[in-house]
């Protein structure tokens, strides 16, 4: 069963003179467990796709069905509730909350959606991501590899269905992002969930179970 | 130079023009005010005589005397074999009965003054005639009605004078006549050399004063300089809360820019450079500021005339408030003190950002950090200033002038915001869970952004504090007199029923009853006793002073005085056998006179010793009262008709048809008769009405202060995009980030009322035992009104909470994409 699907989706920017098509007649499938690398240089519209995936944003053309339900038509309101239900996001520089320790950004989604024992469900979360005891620290007293397991652990603790990650090694180096990548395919493999990452790295694309080229909006391998 | 500036300062201004105009009003408003005060009080205390002057002319001396001078004496300086110009004239007040309007009444020798060529009004009126001012709005011709004391008059306009203020002149014999002063002038003015003084002064007997032209007007400023400099220190508050968000503004600016500081340092700029650059973009609210500041402050001046004008002719003296001068002095006194305040209040950010190094190209959280660890530091600061505040609230006044009661008040405001951020920090982490379980993952998070953004937060919220203070303090200060006196006209006034002539009278003019009338009212049988009250406007020791008398005998019996000092029983039994007085207890702080001395009162034409037996609560006026006992004063000053008078009824006379006797026994005249109950509203309603420009002006501070928070909160809204922006990511709807931004300001607001309520207690102990105290020598009775003040802060409180809307309206028109992807 597909967790999302892009059915010849298009998404284009007003800018000056000229729009921009940031997607051009996409289409997709992505399966429960899959852990899918989204490549392509620069501006060729990969963060716009995640951002379609995860109810941030309408495509102007076509449909986006996350777990079956088309984000077209929705109002804010669906919008944010199917964002906290469904789906969990993960950025290049971790966008942790500088102010809140490791426990308080893990439990912030359960928060927002007034979720029971999110500090028990986020500590739960930091000791799967082996951080446990780190719970209390702020975020400029980890190290960047530990910032993005508090990430990761923040975008999984509700549990959503989709992971939507964007450059998740970005700003790692090389061994703390293979670790972070062997922890991203263990969430697939143990817990179910499925990954969507958009990456230039070589390394990520060798963890994952199919590899989608893009350029100029469109998708080019596979076709 | 100036196109970094253009690039790095005027740029960004630009493109938050909402909170750059809320900066701009928070400058203008503060300059505003202090202008507006400034003029203001100068028109409402430099017209004392500035009208008479215009149409009568000045001279080199005049002569004076309580009660008023023979015109013999007159006689005797004309003849004298010295080269002078004398003039008589009588001066009193009257009322325009067809206008209702009063104004000064003017009797000067007319024919000798139509010959004068410098005269302003070479017109001569004759018996029945007058003389009126422009702004009567009467021209020649017209007959007015005139009523002086508890009389009317008919006369006719002679002529008019060009005047922008009212007066009528009329001849010195009609004068004597409308007014019941046969054979009395008040003044003669006197030309003479200087090297006639002596010779001038040995020709008069000793009662009577002679002094150079003008020195009254002198001695009128010199009596309201206490009420000018407390009133001139309020306005400032307006400019200190600014001064806090200029503070705050330019703290915003150095914060953004450390990373472009960093690379500016780097390539070349130098340290002077950067702090003149951030100094320039404060001067810049400065200067825009005070050029909106300056219209807007004599605008305001218009408003603020009329109360200070009511509150000096209740406390003081009778003025007519002057027209409003933008004179260039008091101009730039406003644009000193809003450059300055500006300037210094930027002082310490542009020089923190000339301090950041080349290679420093930090995060925000750093910073913030720092506040943290130096909060311990400032809060030991706190404590010291404290305790300086605490002594110098100990130390004596300096020339009648609390300066040190000043002192410690700013001492105390710089404690409170040095001990802010301490404050919020430990609040912050104190309410973090209460407010997650009452307002939800919004409370928490509203509290730990104030706690994490502190550096800033806590300079706004001691702006805050600082206006929330002032009025918490002045309000308990006003709250606390305002009981005091009511207690004490609970306790003074003992009489039912009062009698006054039915024109105004102000705190040095005293209109008469004619003759005849306490003793119509004596008669009435319901009637238990008349005390008649007389009271002259004197001089002592070069300031203006109540002289009155009443029945001692009466005061006596009804127990209508409270003595702080001597023992009453022995002190009216003094003032009926002897010549002894009592005084008011601002007459003592004025002139340091205790029970046992004497003092030497010109009364009539001789100088008498009149000796202190009791010093009495009172705070009908701050110039002070000396009592003496109607019949002993009447030897020295023999004019028999009272001022007002009190009637007691006999027990079980109804209050209201007593009232109605009365009038209808007294219909030829025109007298007030009040009933106890209604003088008491009157007195209640003069107080509130002096103290509605000192509520005024707090409002104009808070108000500042609101903007303030909304200007910062827009700040903390644009710098804290990427947040917001994330928060949205990770599933937060659109009215969770207007709650958030909502519960910020509220947190502010409250964290704000929380630290001014404290700070505010602690300013009003200073204002009522020390700077009240040595300003006028008022004993107040320290008194909480608490109704008002919850009023007062939730309103303040909801008008903060508003300040947040329109920065979460600017929080929801975030494109979360588009911040998260820029970053």
């Amino acid at each position: 069963m597909s967790v999302l699907q892009f059915v010849d989706v298009r998404k284009q920017y007003p800018s000056d003179s000229v729009a921009v098509r940031a997607v051009d007649g996409v289409s997709l499938k992505v399966e429960v467990g899959e852990l899918i690398a989204l490549v392509g240089r620069s501006g060729c519209g990969k963060s716009t796709l995640l951002n379609l995936a995860g109810a941030m944003d309408f495509p102007t053309s076509g449909t986006v069905l996350i777990d079956g339900q088309s984000t077209t038509g929705l109002d804010d309101t669906m919008l944010t509730r199917l964002r906290r239900e469904k789906v969990g996001f993960i950025f290049q520089s971790f966008q942790l909350l500088p102010n809140l320790t490791a426990a308080e950004n893990v439990e912030l989604p359960l928060l927002l959606s007034g979720g029971q024992k999110a500090r028990e469900n986020a500590l739960d979360r930091l000791a799967r991501v082996e951080l446990d005891g780190l719970g209390h620290r702020y975020p400029h007293q980890l190290s960047g590899g530990q910032m993005q397991r508090v990430a990761i652990a923040r975008a999984l603790v509700h549990r959503p269905k989709l992971l939507l990650a964007d450059e998740p090694i970005g700003n790692l180096d090389s061994a703390t992002g293979s670790t972070i990548l062997e922890l991203l395919r263990r969430i697939t493999t143990e817990e179910g969930a499925t990954i969507v990452m958009a990456t230039h790295s070589a390394e990520s694309t060798a963890i994952a179970d199919r590899v989608v080229e893009m350029r100029d909006g469109r998708i080019i391998s596979p076709q | 130079m100036i196109r970094l500036f253009v690039r790095l300062i005027l740029r960004p201004l630009r493109a938050e023009p909402v909170r750059t105009l809320l900066t701009v009003l928070s400058v203008a408003l503060g300059v505003a005010v202090v202008l507006a005060i400034e003029l203001a009080s100068d028109a409402a205390a430099g017209s004392f005589r500035s009208s008479i002057e215009t149409v009568a002319g000045e001279a080199d001396y005049e002569a004076t005397a309580v009660g008023g001078l023979d015109e013999q004496i007159y006689a005797r300086l004309a003849t004298l074999p010295i080269a002078i110009k004398v003039r008589p004239r009588i001066e009193d007040h009257a009322v325009l009965v067809d206008t209702k309007q009063s104004l000064p009444l003017i009797g000067l020798d007319l024919v000798a003054h139509a010959l004068d060529r410098t005269s302003a009004s070479p017109t001569v009126a004759a018996k029945g005639e007058l003389i009126l001012a422009t702004a009567s709005g009467h021209k020649a011709g017209d007959t007015v009605t005139l009523r002086v004391n508890d009389h009317d008059h008919q006369l006719v306009v002679r002529a008019t004078v060009p005047s922008e203020t009212s007066f009528a002149v009329v001849d010195i014999g009609t004068a004597q006549r409308l007014l019941n002063r046969p054979g009395k002038v008040d003044r003669l003015l006197i030309d003479a050399a200087e090297s006639l003084e002596p010779a001038l002064k040995k020709a008069l007997p000793p009662g009577i004063t002679l002094a150079p032209f003008g020195a009254r007007t002198e001695e009128n400023r010199k009596m309201l300089a206490g009420f000018r400099s407390n009133l001139v220190i309020l306005s400032y508050i307006a400019l200190v809360v600014g001064a806090f968000l200029i503070y705050n503004t330019i703290s915003v600016s150095v914060v953004r820019r450390r990373n472009e500081i960093g690379i500016l340092r780097a390539i070349g700029m130098t340290r002077s450079a950067v702090l003149t650059m951030f100094l320039a973009e404060a001067a810049i609210f400065g200067v825009t500021g005070i050029l909106l500041g300056v219209p807007l402050g004599r605008l305001m001046a218009e408003g603020a005339v009329g109360a200070i004008g009511a509150t000096v002719q209740n406390l003081y003296v009778s003025s007519q408030p002057g027209s409003i001068a933008l004179s260039v002095a008091a101009s730039l006194k406003a644009v000193l003190a809003g450059l300055v305040v500006t300037l210094a209040a930027a002082w310490a950010p542009a020089r923190e950002a000339a301090a950041i190094a080349p290679v420093e190209a930090m995060a925000r959280g750093r910073k913030d950090y720092d506040t943290g660890i130096r909060q311990y530091r400032d809060l030991m600061i706190a404590a010291g200033c404290a305790l300086l505040a605490y002594l110098a609230a100990l130390m004596p006044p300096i020339g009648r002038r609390p300066l040190f009661g000043y002192l410690a008040a700013a001492l105390l405001v710089l404690s409170a915001a040095l001990a802010t951020p301490a404050f919020v920090h430990a609040a912050t982490r104190l309410l973090r869970t209460l407010l997650r379980k009452l307002l939800g993952v919004e409370g928490l998070l509203a509290s730990q952004s104030l706690d994490a953004a502190l550096r800033r937060t806590s300079v706004l919220i001691a702006a805050l504090i600082t206006a929330v203070a002032m009025l918490v303090s002045v309000g308990i200060m006003v709250g606390s007199f305002r009981e005091t006196v009511i207690q004490w006209i609970d306790s003074q006034l003992q009489a039912d029923i009062f009698l006054r002539p039915a024109v105004p009278a102000t705190a040095d003019r005293f209109p008469t009853l004619s003759l005849g009338i306490a003793e119509r009212v004596a008669a009435l049988p319901m009637v238990a006793m008349v005390d008649q009250f007389r009271a002259y406007s004197i001089h002592f020791r070069g300031l203006p002073v109540t002289l009155g008398s009443g029945d001692a005998n009466v005061v006596r019996q009804r127990g209508a005085f409270k003595l702080l000092e001597g023992d009453p029983d022995s002190a009216y039994q003094a003032m009926l056998n002897s010549d002894s007085a009592i005084v008011s207890e601002p007459f003592v702080n004025k002139h340091g006179v205790h029970v046992g001395d004497v003092l030497q009162l010109p009364l009539g034409e001789q100088i008498r010793a009149i000796r202190v037996v009791g010093v009495y609560t009172d705070y009908s006026n701050e110039r002070g009262y000396i009592i003496m006992h109607r019949a002993r004063l009447l030897r020295y000053l023999p004019d028999p008709a009272p001022s007002n008078l009190a009637v007691y009824l006999k027990p079980g006379a109804a209050i209201v048809p007593a009232q109605r006797a009365i009038e209808a026994a007294l219909a030829d005249a025109r007298v007030l008769v009040l009933p106890n109950q209604t003088l008491r509203r009157e007195a209640i309603l003069i107080f509130d009405r002096t103290f509605a420009i000192t509520y005024a002006l707090e409002l104009v501070a808070v108000f500042v202060a609101v903007v303030g928070v909304a200007g910062a909160l827009l700040a903390l809204v644009i710098d804290r995009r990427r947040e917001l922006s994330l928060l949205r990511f990770l599933g937060a709807a659109r009215y969770q980030i207007r709650k958030l931004i909502l519960c910020e300001a509220g947190l502010i607001g409250l964290l704000a009322t929380l630290g001014g309520v404290i700070l505010g207690g602690v300013l009003s102990l200073v204002l009522v035992y020390v700077i009240n105290k040595q300003s006028f020598g008022w004993s107040i009775q320290f008194h909480v009104p608490i109704a008002i003040l919850i009023s007062a802060l939730t309103i303040i409180f909801t008008a903060t909470l508003l300040a947040g809307l329109y920065p979460a309206r600017v929080a929801l028109s975030l494109n979360p994409i588009e911040v998260i992807h820029e970053e």
